[in-house]
This record gives structure tokens, C-alpha cells and sequence, in this order.
């Protein structure tokens, strides 16, 4: 990401934010939990495939938000 | 796509113990459920994105859950865990391409009729300012 176009987040990208970290966590539990369920080799791994994109999403959205922290005002702003 | 969900329970419990804590099928069906739910936040979440970076990283997580989700659904259409809905019919398909035809037809009639003159007009403005006409509203039949 090119840190020469960060703004501070808007109240509402930081709610999205989090419902996404809180998406991928539930994806990736039933992944897990589907993985371990299933006797099926091939859903095994998709399951697992699925596991490491939804890991590197949750990575990026807490990055995201460490990313913007600095930005974020103290006080409330106009 | 609109496709229907199919219970195939039966076909599935060969390889599957009675412990096991749910049908493949249905804990697929979950996974592939919150991966259609997900695309649709992600993508309004986009939308409504104000900071270039973090409008980039929910395009490209939009991107990245539909195709997890157009994968988890091949998937499980060769496992028959999903069925398409039937086909529509050709006579249904004609009449659609007929009312689609008409409304395209309308359509660029209106746009004729919104723009014609627009670029003379936008000459005119250029030359010179004040000398811009007025806009032929009262004649469009679709403002009456």
C-alpha cells in the first residue's frame, strides 16, 4: 500500500474493518472446522487452500487498522 | 447465479460416520453462504471506502472472496451438492430480448434528445458564453 495517499479512517471504514476481521474469523473457523469434520481429501484441501487466503485477509485488515492508528485524531473532529 | 440448494443427505452418508458432527454438504453450503454474505460487504464496503488504501484492499479482498466462492461452488457442483435451477424457456428468453430491444430503442431516443445540439452548443460555449441556448426539455415527451 502506498503510504503517500493514507487519510486518517472514517469512523465508518473502521466499522467495516472490523466486521470484516469478524467475517473472516467465522470463515475460517468453519474452514477448520470442516476440515477436521470431512473424510474427503479434496475438500481437505480446499478447506485448507481457503484457511491461508482468509489468514492473509485477516493479516491485512489488522495491518490496515495498525496502519491508520497514527492518523487517528485524539479528540472529535468537525 | 440463482441456484437452489439440494439435500442429497442420503447419497453422502457412505462416506461419512453417524458422529460426525454435520454432512460435508451442509458445512459446505455454510462456508459457500458467508463467502456470498462476505462478497457483499466487502463490495459495499468499497463503495463506501474514503481512503484510497483502504478502498485498494477491500477491492482486492472483493475480488479474492468471489473467486474463493465461484471456486467453493464448482466444488461442489461436481460433488452434485448443487443443483442449477432449470433452464429457462425460449419463449421467455424472446420476450425478453424483445422488451430489452424496446427499452434500449427508448433509451437512446432519450439521449438523442438530451444531447442533440449538445455539441454545438458546447462550441458556442466555448466562443462565447451568453450565446448558449436553452435546453428542449418542453418538447421531451417523457417530462409531460
Amino acid at each position: 500500500m502506498q503510504s503517500g495517499q493514507m487519510q486518517a479512517v472514517t469512523a465508518k471504514e473502521l466499522e467495516y474493518i472490523v466486521d470484516s476481521i469478524s467475517n473472516e474469523d467465522l470463515l475460517i473457523k468453519q474452514c477448520a472446522a470442516t476440515a477436521a469434520t470431512s473424510q474427503n481429501p479434496t475438500i481437505q484441501n480446499a478447506c485448507q487452500q481457503y484457511i491461508r487466503s482468509m489468514d492473509h485477509h485477516l493479516e491485512m485488515l489488522v495491518q490496515a487498522l495498525q496502519q491508520h492508528q497514527s492518523l487517528a485524531p485524539n479528540q472529535p473532529q468537525q | 447465479m440463482n441456484m437452489n440448494y439440494q439435500n442429497q443427505n442420503q447419497n453422502q452418508t457412505q462416506n461419512q460416520s453417524n458422529s460426525a458432527f454435520m454432512q460435508d454438504e451442509d458445512l459446505l453450503y455454510t462456508i459457500l453462504s458467508d463467502l456470498k454474505r462476505t462478497v457483499r460487504e466487502y463490495t459495499t464496503a468499497t463503495t463506501e471506502a474514503s481512503c484510497p488504501t483502504v478502498r485498494q484492499m477491500f477491492t482486492q479482498m472483493t475480488n479474492d472472496t468471489l473467486r474463493m466462492q465461484g471456486d467453493l461452488y464448482n466444488l461442489m457442483k461436481q460433488m452434485n451438492m448443487y443443483s442449477t435451477s432449470s433452464p429457462a424457456l425460449r419463449q421467455d428468453v424472446d420476450k425478453q430480448i424483445q422488451d430489452a430491444r424496446n427499452t434500449q430503442q427508448k433509451c437512446r431516443q432519450f439521449v438523442q434528445q438530451k444531447t442533440s445540439g449538445m455539441g454545438q452548443s458546447a462550441q458556442a460555449s466555448q466562443m462565447q458564453a451568453s450565446q448558449m441556448q436553452p435546453q428542449q426539455n418542453a418538447q421531451n415527451p417523457y417530462f409531460m
